[in-house]
């Protein structure tokens, strides 16, 4: 100070009301950027999501894929398992008929049943026994039937019975089952 | 900041007391020049609440405002050295403020004093206070530098004096009017007034009628007051570079100092004799070199009357040269030269 005995009091350019406007818009621009930067964060977020959810989406579209061709794969299963059910069906009732066939004084040892013939094996105390009460009911079943005969020893003989059934026969009778 | 300072207006307040009142002077200043400027006259010395109503809102306009006061206390003065060593041989300053001056003098004033006039506007606080030596160097800073003359600041209650001689300070004194316990003399010269005015009142250019005032030493020529008056036509006076400011030479003004209060006159005759005694000190004291006085240059905020100027001229044998001086601008421009 050149004349003054005090010095002056410091100037601010920044006054109360300045720094009150400063203030509201130190806060207004801060909650500004704070937004953009939630916004940022969700887009980011959104963005990583929509990524996942697509990852996902194709996943899941591999895997109903797979869902599906297992879907048929166990239709056909269940196609093929009701068939064989049917099938077993039938072939058990075959079995019940076939052992109902057999007559007391005949005796099985082994009976083959194949897809489309049937061999049985056993004793029987005379060929006629065999013939009259088991092969006839046989060749009303089948289309072919073969027998041969051996002594067993004790005076009873041991047979071997082949029966066939043709291929157009037995597929004509698949269709009858099918129709009913 | 100095662009954000650029853009705001700078306001300043200069207050100045003057018997009893206080003048705020504002003005506002942008780009170098003033813009505008307002002035209100309070009647109290006190800060009030309409005082501190009206600065404030002047101030609050700008963070840049700068509140000036001309220090009035009783303990202040100047001395003719800028060396501390030799400061204490014309005034103690351990208790004082201080500032030098070119180099040359140095203004001081108490510390208390200070402190109290800071408590005093603490309403509004001020940035500076300027000593009315300061304001009597830089108002006569055309004479101060190249001629020996006593320099009178007059104010209402008070008055500031000051030799300088090329620009150096010989001494100073500030003279407190309303604390100076007044002379004999004076107390004299107003009882006669007094006296005089319950007859019929009194024509200066009667005064030689008055035979008591023979009495007076110190107003032995008032009766030759008439005659006294073609000092004016003196060549030196005439001649002078100063014509414009022989206040009172002209007509009107002479028939004012005639009809002049009684009041008036034993005013400025006090003014007078306190100069007069102030200026014996100068002369007798051997602290100070005693030079020879020739000139008055006197800074009149008051509006004095043609006497005083008179007293000097018949009584001194002095030139007096009387300027009119607005102290609330010139503080202003003091404050000035601190800030820009």
């Amino acid at each position: 100070m050149k004349y003054s005995y005090i010095k002056p009091r410091k100037k601010s350019a920044i006054t109360a009301d300045i720094k009150l406007t400063l203030t509201f818009f130190s806060i207004s621009i801060l909650m500004l950027f704070l937004t953009y930067a939630f916004l940022l964060y969700k887009s980011y977020s959104f963005h990583k999501d929509v990524i996942s959810i697509n990852t996902k989406k194709t996943m899941l579209s591999s895997s109903i894929e797979e869902m599906k061709s297992r879907i048929l794969f166990i239709e056909k299963e269940d196609v093929i398992a009701s068939r064989v059910k049917t099938q077993n069906a039938v072939l058990k009732d075959s079995i019940t008929n076939l052992f109902d066939l057999v007559p007391e004084r005949i005796t099985l040892s082994t009976a083959q049943i194949l897809k489309n013939s049937l061999v049985l094996k056993g004793i029987t105390p005379n060929k006629d026994v065999y013939n009259f009460m088991l092969q006839a009911p046989l060749r009303s079943i089948f289309n072919r039937t073969y027998s041969s005969f051996y002594p067993a020893g004790n005076g009873w003989l041991y047979f071997v019975s082949t029966n066939y059934t043709d291929e157009e026969f037995s597929m004509k009778q698949e269709e009858d089952d099918n129709e009913n | 900041m100095k662009l954000l300072e650029s853009l705001y207006i700078k306001v300043f307040v200069n207050i100045v007391l003057s018997g009893n009142e206080t003048i705020v002077y504002i003005e506002n200043f942008t780009k170098g020049s003033v813009t505008e400027s307002f002035e209100n006259t309070f009647s109290t010395v006190e800060v009030n609440e309409e005082m501190v109503e009206y600065i404030n809102s002047y101030i609050k306009e700008s963070p840049y405002f700068y509140i000036s006061l001309l220090d009035i206390s009783s303990t202040q003065g100047a001395i003719p050295t800028c060396l501390k060593s030799t400061m204490n041989l014309y005034h103690d300053i351990s208790d004082s403020e201080y500032k030098c001056q070119n180099k040359q003098w140095t203004h001081y004033t108490s510390k208390n004093d200070l402190y109290e006039i800071e408590r005093r506007y603490e309403a509004f606080g001020l940035d500076f206070v300027f000593s009315p030596f300061s304001v009597l160097a830089s108002f006569f800073s055309d004479k101060v530098d190249n001629s020996l003359a006593l320099y009178i600041l007059l104010e209402d209650a008070h008055m500031s004096l000051a030799v300088f001689d090329n620009s150096q300070l010989k001494y100073a004194d500030f003279i407190d009017i309303s604390n100076v316990v007044e002379s004999e003399e004076l107390v004299e010269v107003e009882a006669l007034e007094e006296e005089l005015d319950e007859e019929e009142g009194i024509d200066l250019d009667d005064l030689d009628a008055i035979d008591d005032l023979d009495d007076i030493e110190s107003l032995d020529d008032f009766g030759d007051i008439e005659d006294l008056d073609s000092l004016d036509d003196i060549d030196e006076f005439s001649s002078s570079e100063d014509v414009e400011e022989e206040f009172h030479h002209d007509e009107d003004v002479q028939g004012e100092a005639s009809t002049s209060s009684s009041d008036g006159l034993s005013e400025d005759y006090k003014r007078f004799t306190l100069v007069q005694k102030s200026i014996n000190n100068f002369y007798t004291d051997s602290k100070y070199s005693g030079d020879f006085i020739e000139n008055v240059y006197v800074a009149d905020s008051v509006g004095i009357s043609h006497d005083f100027k008179r007293y000097f001229e018949e009584e001194m044998f002095m030139s007096v040269y009387v300027r009119k001086i607005a102290l609330v601008i010139e503080i202003a421009q003091l404050a000035h030269s601190e800030v820009l």
